[in-house]
């Protein structure tokens, strides 16, 4: 391992499961070194609402990744989800200053503040400012407009905040295990980031992460994220919905989701019937399979209008070119695309991992902690240099007295 | 929830503390952080000493610079060890070394002392190390003598002096007198005198080759070596060794020694057959014909000159003045 490697840990706490990876960066590529699994307690639709149980969980992935990697994390990307999370634009438009016409920085930095500056309610604070691009009288610039001549300089922003307690919770849930939060990022940007490409996102796509508890969203327009969201409805409302439809208990009714559950109704005969264990012990019983598949098929296709109506004027079709990518533990249900792409319009698929992910880690339910790790990085490489040029020889001094 | 505009930023996620509370922690993130301050405080502490051994040592190199010297030279010397791998013993290098008490060890002039020990001739190499706080080590590596010889300077009795393998003469030192009796007297030579001890004798070398391989491959010949002569060494390239019986052998050093003591012994032996006649001269310097003479000679017919001819030592007519030429029937292996 080379001294001057900064090891970097990528934490999603989840509704089902709380994912801990750890990955080397070198100051010019990552590679994940460590993963860490633990089924999540004390979490619920995304928010931490038992500390202490959640807590352990947190603390026994991060320990299970940090021995896997047999390195020491030094600092954390938490993705960040919930219903308390919400969304809003803002944009500010400034003169330019020079007599020539000619943007300086001065100029860019005065149109951002004031876009960036929304007073928020209180107990909330901003947890992203997501910037669309600039604007020079009227023109789209996808890139920095420094040196370019116009009178005016126009920017938006997608502000997200969230719940201030809601956060503080998360952020000590880390703290807890004697580590910084180094960044805070939104799942669904983590898990888009992840599934597509950077020519999807410059084509307009709609990246939906389908977990157990909430689903995020973001549409991606120009290259950047444009609007992002979370709808506090997941996989596991299916589940709830089969269990009471079904009247069955919660692990009976997750075992028939995961077996038989489809996001379209397949099954034409009504009399078809399928076992809830299919071991022949007692108490096993036979449920009709289209009442299964209409159950999870009418939640799914509810779901997705949800996320529909709540993107609103932001989607079409027009603007939406690559379609919708699907990701997540819940995409996995069978049919889920080809509903995702009745409800919206648009080609539908199932988010791919990268080929030059580890074979143990390609699963839809880990591309939002892989996302954070290379968003963040990418998000974060300036401090991260700055970090590792700090470092030198304490750093080197300080290693001699670590043991791993 | 409406949000209005502002001129100062809202407030972020970063805004959060993010201090350590005992109480929200887990047993694993209590241990960690009380690895991470023992490992702070192991680094402060070896920072920590580390500058002040810095600032002590400058202080005291600025305050008083002889002052570390100074310490060092204050311990006296109280063990004086001795290594060698021959006969010499402590004593006679206490007499040697002759240190004055109380001496410190880095008082001690280790090239003057080893110079006094490589003034006897018997030490061939010495090396002098000092081991702190108090002892000086002597390792010497000792000549091992090959012959002796006797000098005698005018007005003073004739003393018994030994010769190493280099041509150095020295007075032994420590040997047993039994093993000194053994060795054969050097003559023919003329000892030089450097200053108290003498000048190395010039073509020891052979010599000491052929007493070797004679102690080593034929010691019962070897023991009967009285005096081996170097007088016609320089001139003929000859060693001349005189018995206890009064035989002189000579030795040719360009031949090979091993092949010239196999046709001694197979020459006594042959000689041994005949007590009647007693050996006075054998050169073995002249090839493989090896003329032998003999003190008393006997006149020999021809035809007891013809009988012995198989024998593997035929001298014929051998006499006083003229030797006798004899061909011994001996192949070296």
């Amino acid at each position: 391992m080379s001294s001057r490697s900064t090891f970097i840990g990528a934490v999603e706490i989840g509704t089902s499961k709380i994912t801990a990876l750890v990955g080397e960066y070198t100051g010019r590529e990552l590679a994940i070194i460590g993963y860490g699994e633990c089924s999540s307690r004390g979490v619920t639709k995304g928010a931490v609402v038992d500390y202490k149980a959640a807590s352990e969980c947190t603390h026994s992935a991060l320990e299970q990744a940090e021995r896997g990697a047999g390195e020491r994390i030094e600092l954390v990307f938490l993705a960040q989800t919930g219903g308390h999370l919400e969304g809003f634009y803002n944009e500010a438009a400034v003169n330019v200053k020079a007599a020539d016409n000619m943007i300086d920085a001065a100029d860019i930095r005065t149109v951002s503040d004031l876009a960036k500056s929304k007073e928020l309610p209180a107990g909330r604070m901003v947890v992203h400012n997501i910037r669309r691009p600039f604007r020079v009288d009227g023109r789209l610039v996808p890139g920095n407009p420094e040196h370019l001549v116009g009178q005016r300089l126009e920017v938006g922003y997608w502000n997200v905040h969230g719940q201030e307690q809601r956060l503080a919770d998360n952020i000590h849930v880390i703290r807890g295990f004697n580590l910084e939060v180094r960044e805070l990022v939104l799942a669904s940007l983590a898990s888009g980031h992840m599934v597509t490409t950077p020519e999807d996102r410059q084509h307009g796509v709609l990246a939906i992460d389908l977990g157990a508890g909430t689903t995020d969203y973001v549409l991606y327009r120009d290259g950047g994220a444009h609007t992002t969201g979370v709808v506090p409805v997941g996989g596991s409302h299916l589940t709830n919905d089969l269990s009471i439809g079904l009247r069955l208990t919660e692990g009976q009714a997750e075992k028939l989701k995961l077996r038989f559950g489809r996001a379209t109704v397949q099954a034409r005969d009504k009399a078809e019937k399928v076992w809830l264990d299919g071991n022949f012990a007692i108490g096993d019983r036979q449920f009709p399979r289209q009442a299964i598949e209409q159950i999870t098929a009418a939640r799914t296709w509810e779901l997705l209008e949800v996320v529909k109506k709540k993107l609103g004027n932001a989607f079409s079709p027009e603007t939406c070119a690559a379609g919708v990518v699907l990701t997540g533990g819940t995409a996995k249900l069978p049919g889920i695309a080809e509903t995702a792409a009745k409800v919206f319009g648009v080609a539908a698929h199932l988010g791919e991992t990268p080929s030059w992910v580890a074979e143990n880690l390609r699963d839809p339910g880990n591309h939002t902690a892989l996302g954070l790790l290379y968003y963040g990085v990418q998000a974060q490489s300036d401090r991260l240099a700055t970090d590792r040029r700090r470092g030198g020889f304490l750093t080197s001094v300080k290693k001699l007295f670590a043991s791993n | 929830m409406t949000p209005r505009n502002t001129n100062t930023p809202a407030r972020n996620w970063r805004d959060i503390p993010q201090q350590m509370s005992p109480r929200t922690m887990s047993q694993e993130g209590r241990r960690r952080v009380m690895m991470s301050v023992l490992k702070t405080a192991g680094f402060a502490a070896v920072l920590g000493g580390l500058v002040w051994g810095g600032f002590e040592v400058a202080g005291t190199f600025r305050e008083a610079p002889s002052k570390k010297s100074d310490a060092i030279q204050a311990a006296p010397v109280k063990d004086l060890v001795l290594m060698t791998d021959g006969v010499l013993e402590q004593a006679w290098m206490n007499r040697t070394l002759a240190l004055p008490r109380n001496t410190s060890l880095m008082a001690l002039d280790l090239y003057q002392l080893r110079n006094r020990l490589l003034a006897s001739g018997q030490v061939r190499t010495a090396t002098l190390t000092r081991s702190f706080p108090s002892t000086l080590t002597v390792s010497i590596s000792e000549r091992a003598p090959v012959a002796r010889l006797s000098a005698q300077d005018k007005d003073e009795s004739p003393r018994t002096l030994l010769v190493a393998r280099d041509g150095v003469v020295y007075e032994g030192v420590g040997y047993d007198a039994s093993m000194v009796k053994t060795l054969p007297w050097l003559a023919g030579v003329k000892l030089t005198r450097a200053g108290v001890t003498f000048q190395p004798i010039a073509g020891m070398e052979p010599v000491a080759e052929l007493l070797a391989k004679a102690k080593m491959e034929a010691e019962h010949l070897y023991n009967t070596w009285k005096v081996v002569s170097l007088e016609h060494l320089q001139s003929d390239g000859e060693i001349e060794v005189a018995t206890k019986n009064a035989t002189k052998i000579t030795f040719g050093v360009t031949e090979d020694f091993f092949r010239q003591l196999a046709n001694l012994d197979a020459i006594l032996d042959a000689a041994a057959a005949h007590p009647e006649k007693s050996l006075r001269e054998i050169n073995l310097a002249v090839g493989p014909q090896v003329p032998v003479a003999f003190a008393d000679a006997i006149p020999a017919s021809a035809e007891q000159v013809a009988g012995r001819s198989a024998a593997p030592v035929a001298p014929s007519r051998a006499t006083t003045s003229v030797p006798a030429l004899i061909l011994p029937n001996f192949s070296h292996p």
